[in-house]
């Protein structure tokens, strides 16, 4: 909302008595134009991610430029809410009904919110890893002619980038080493010193017992739509918001390998479909909601678009190594074939190593903005002066 | 196997070179998987690595003279995917070599590296002794069982009896020099062979779990933000307490010691992928080691965490240009941000407490008076808490930059006292913060000295109250250099302002049975004193004082001195008007009636009397003396 707008209802509410009516009015109407706005701006942001051109298969969503835009369109949203939230309003307004209730349990699911963007954050490592593999495969099977040098370079490749994709998503266990493969069993690997306890990929840095799944389903908890006169106030907008967040937090998690990820689709949505805002939410929400049910029985590592490229890929490729390792005549076309697909494969890794950091640099902005927006609400909790903990 | 032609020159090397590949290609033989060439020994291992040699030799050979035949032929594509397939076959024996080798040496950092009990961290439990009756969590008992842990972990584990520092940078040998040589060898022939992802992909696998081990050693946990916020803070104190050596041992040992093995493995290659080993392997661990900082910088504030904040602030300030020194590629901005990132929270997080504690101290409402009108648990804890803040003085100079945020003098505000700052000019923003600190702690105390229902009582409160100020900022000469000699006076002055408003508010009424006027019946020739005046004074006096004696001897002045001060100077306005009063007077009484119902006490009852005076516990009645 622009600063002179405000300004000019709020002289209009310091002048004389008769005219105070209606310049209180006008101050009051001016909430609601910006109430209005920011629902629109909602409806319009989210259509526009929900519409997918109609030459690219649905696959398009929840590609890298795809979450980035996600990203930054809920940074907007959030800069918009805290605009509506803290700015005009007076300050104790956050202390009474109903935003007594509903702000802590905002500030609660911001902080779930925060260790999300972490699990995806270090996900994204994950990803990278598979990224790296790949291109291994890619710089084999670039050399022309392909011959079986190449060939095996990067079959042993595929297999560890495929194992790692599958593995990653359920929890690793020791046993399954997800290490690049050994070209042959180790026998006589006695001592526990020798072979280390995990062979993970890539480091795990989330807390052992932490489920992103539990973790957005409690997000949920306590999330109804305000009912009746609240939704007139400042509910409305701390409603949105959360659903927003909810929304956002999930959608990363569906597609970026994380932690414990079992029952995610379960999740059910709090948003009605009567509300005009929520209508592109929801349907992002099926959609993705559906894709997620399809690839949930195969097990594999989450929705990024890059990465179910990378896994279609891999199969293919793979296919095609083992025909080579076994002598199967590769015609002129086959490896025509082969040599597409490898370059098909080699645009996805670059499209990762063009996106990932810049992503992984959004969610870090995401995480400093809730940090940012939490802190300002803790303190102006405390100004007015009832949240504080007891001195003695 | 056919020998390709053009190769006839080195027909044989190539030959053997191939042989000896082959022979160790472990998907064609049983007797290549079981052994380890690296293991077995040195000849065996440098025989390889000089087949490889040969083989790529030939390779860049095949590759010139394929370029210089017009087009290609057939075979000369055949020699070329022989070769190419005999460098996968050693590539593929390298990277497991090169896994080996690494596994051998992988283990978590040996205990006598990691501890040092003479570093700072632990440096200063004498800075942080606290009072009996404070409210603060007690640092002492907890510093002291973790040096006593620290020492025994020492004594079990190190045979040299040095004690080593984690105050600067130092790296120790991970591995052997042997196998760092041996790593190094093939990692030039990966890396030459194009061959450079899969050696990075190893390398960094393995050495991420020997740093895992590590971390665990240092008993670093995997804590989300979730769970911080849950924790009790004093869990958190020891935590980060923790955390804070774990930290030094990962930046200065861990961390250096990896960069060093990167670069020494990487050596002939260029930095560029000895600094992508060394992110491959240290990223992960470096985000989650500060993830635990960056989550109790956004924790909830509240003024109990202050110290500990300042701590970890500290640590983390002294440890940044480590962590620039180490992570000071290009691909590590992102460490350096974070860190850079939580040392800012942190500072902004300690500023928070501050102005909360400000608030809460002007806000502190409980109204039931002590009893006794002696030294309230609010000012124990202020005063032992700007004390604290005066041990931490060196880092909240620099961290608190702005003037307290007062109430305006004109405003009518009654709610907030105001300050002039005209006379504290000069004064750096911390000294003023401290002082309105114990501006707001007055002014909360004068509240909280209206709910005596006796006037005396709260008088004896904010002397009380305010002498303790004054001892606990002249006990610290830190604090009483911020706090300076001239706000000093002006609490000096309240204090015995206070006294003598006490003193008026008790004895001005009593003094005044002892007073001449009203005695004398003028008019006859003898000037008679009015006997029934006489009896009604000393009735009145008698009443007053036992009344006083007996309420004022259960109050309490904490301070021996003090007492004494105030009893000296009840008496010598008391005992000398007693004396005189008695020797005039006396006698008329004692030529009356029951002279003993009038003259209860004698003059060194008196100066008894006033010994029980604010002694906290009640006396006896027995008063009563007959004097002859």
């Amino acid at each position: 909302m622009p600063a002179t707008d405000y300004q000019a209802s709020f002289l209009g509410r310091i002048s004389i008595r008769r005219n105070q009516v209606i310049a209180m009015d006008g101050n009051h109407e001016q909430e609601l134009q910006d109430l209005e706005l920011f629902s629109k701006h909602v409806s319009e942001r989210f259509a526009e991610l929900l519409s997918s051109p109609d030459d690219v298969p649905f696959g398009a969503l929840l590609s890298i430029s795809w979450l980035r835009k996600l990203l930054d369109f809920f940074l907007c949203c959030e800069a918009e809410f805290k605009g509506i939230l803290m700015m005009g309003n007076d300050p104790s307004q956050i202390s009474k009904p109903p935003l007594d209730r509903l702000i802590p349990e905002f500030l609660d699911r911001s902080v779930k919110a925060l260790d999300v963007c972490n699990a995806v954050t270090n996900g994204l490592e994950s990803v990278r890893h598979y990224q790296k593999l790949a291109e291994i495969v890619v710089s084999a099977l670039e050399q022309k002619p392909i011959g079986d040098g190449q060939s095996r370079r990067a079959k042993k490749a595929l297999t560890s980038l495929m194992s790692a994709m599958n593995v990653d998503d359920k929890e690793c266990s020791a046993a399954k080493a997800t290490e690049r493969s050994w070209s042959f069993s180790r026998r006589g690997v006695s001592s526990k010193d020798r072979v280390p306890e995990h062979f993970r990929s890539v480091s795990n840095q989330v807390a052992k017992n932490w489920s992103a799944a539990k973790q957005i389903q409690a997000m949920t908890n306590n999330l109804v739509p305000p009912r009746g006169a609240e939704g007139s106030g400042l509910a409305s907008p701390v409603y949105t918001m959360n659903v927003i967040m909810v929304f956002v937090m999930w959608a990363l998690v569906a597609a970026i390998p994380c932690q414990e990820r079992n029952g995610l689709s379960a999740i059910h949505f709090p948003a009605p479909k009567q509300l005009n805002w929520a209508q592109s939410i929801i349907g992002l929400h099926e959609k993705i909601g559906e894709e997620w049910k399809k690839k949930e029985k195969k097990g594999t590592a989450g929705l990024l678009d890059e990465m179910q490229k990378m896994e279609k890929l891999g199969n293919i490729l793979m296919d095609f190594t083992d025909s080579f390792q076994f002598h199967v005549d590769i015609t002129g076309q086959k490896a025509e074939e082969a040599a597409a697909h490898a370059a098909e494969l080699a645009e996805t890794c670059r499209r990762m190593e063009e996106g990932l950091l810049p992503l992984q640099m959004q969610i870090r902005e995401v995480f400093h903005r809730i940090v940012k927006t939490r802190t300002e609400l803790l303190n102006a909790l405390d100004q007015v002066g009832k949240s504080s903990p007891p001195l003695l | 196997m056919e020998l390709p032609e053009h190769l006839n020159k080195d027909s044989n090397g190539y030959e053997s070179a191939e042989k000896i590949i082959l022979r160790w290609d472990s998907t064609a033989s049983e007797d290549a998987r079981e052994r380890m060439i690296f293991e077995t020994d040195r000849q065996e291992a440098d025989l390889y690595l000089q087949a490889v040699d040969e083989i790529q030799r030939s390779l860049s050979n095949v590759s010139i003279s394929n370029s210089s035949n017009a087009g290609k032929n057939a075979n000369a594509v055949d020699d070329q995917s022989k070769v190419n397939t005999t460098i996968q076959i050693a590539m593929a024996r390298l990277e497991d070599e090169f896994r080996n080798i690494l596994i051998t040496h992988s283990s978590a950092l040996e205990t006598d590296s990691l501890f040092d009990p003479s570093s700072s961290s632990i440096s200063t439990p004498s800075h942080h002794e606290l009072e009996e009756d404070d409210t603060l969590s007690n640092d002492d008992s907890s510093h002291h069982h973790d040096l006593l842990q620290l020492q025994l972990q020492h004594c079990e584990s190190s045979d040299s009896s040095t004690y080593r520092s984690t105050s600067s940078i130092r790296e120790v040998d991970l591995m052997p020099s042997e196998a760092i040589c041996d790593l190094q060898a093939i990692a030039m022939r990966m890396i030459s062979s194009g061959y450079l992802r899969e050696c990075i992909q190893v390398y960094g696998s393995v050495r991420k779990s020997a740093i895992d081990s590590s971390f665990r050693k240092l008993g670093i946990e995997k804590l989300s933000i979730g769970d911080v916020q849950r924790l009790e803070w004093e869990a958190l104190e020891s935590k980060i307490r923790r955390w804070i050596r774990a930290a030094k041992v990962c930046v200065r040992i861990l961390f250096a010691s990896e960069k060093k093995l990167c670069e020494q493995i990487f050596e002939c290659v260029g930095t560029d992928i000895d600094d992508a080993c060394f992110m491959e392997t240290v990223k992960g661990p470096a985000i989650q080691l500060f993830n635990f900082a960056e989550a109790i910088s956004i924790s909830r504030r509240s003024p109990e965490k202050l110290f500990k904040i300042l701590d970890l602030h500290d640590a983390l300030m002294d440890l940044l240009p480590d962590i620039e020194a180490v992570f000071d590629s290009k691909s590590s901005d992102s460490i350096r941000v974070q860190a850079a990132e939580i040392l800012s929270r942190l500072a902004e997080a300690a500023r928070g407490i501050l102005s909360e504690f400000e608030s809460a101290v002007l806000r502190e409402p409980s109204r039931v008076p002590v009893p006794g009108g002696t030294i309230h648990p609010l000012t124990r804890y202020v005063m032992n808490y700007i004390s604290l803040i005066s041990d931490y003085k060196q880092t909240l100079i620099e961290l608190i930059i702005s003037k307290p945020s007062t109430g305006s003098r004109y405003s009518g505000d009654q709610t907030t006292p105001d300050m002039e700052f005209a006379e504290l000019e000069g004064k750096t923003p911390l000294a003023l913060h401290l002082i309105w600190i114990i501006v707001v702690l007055q002014f909360n105390l004068d509240g909280k000295s209206k709910h005596y229902r006796d006037a005396s009582l709260a008088h004896l409160f904010i002397m009380n109250n305010v002498h303790y100020i004054v001892q606990k900022v002249k006990g610290s000469p830190e604090l009483r250099e911020m706090i300076g000699d001239d706000y000093l006076r002006k609490l000096t002055g309240k204090f015995r302002q206070a006294a003598t408003s006490y003193q008026r508010a008790t004895w001005v009424s009593v003094l005044y049975c002892l007073r001449d006027e009203g005695l004398h019946v003028s008019g006859s020739f003898s000037s008679g004193v009015s006997k029934s005046a006489l009896r009604e004074r000393f009735k009145t006096f008698n009443a007053m004082f036992e009344e006083v004696h007996r309420t004022q001897a259960t109050w309490l002045i904490p301070d021996t001195q003090l007492r004494e001060e105030l009893r000296i100077s009840i008496s010598e306005k008391l005992i000398p008007a007693y004396r005189s009063f008695l020797g005039r007077f006396r006698s008329h009484i004692e030529s009356g009636r029951h002279p003993e119902n009038y003259i209860k006490y004698s003059v060194e009852d008196l100066e008894m009397a006033v010994l029980d005076f604010f002694e906290g516990y009640p006396v006896s009645q027995h008063l009563r003396k007959r004097s002859q």
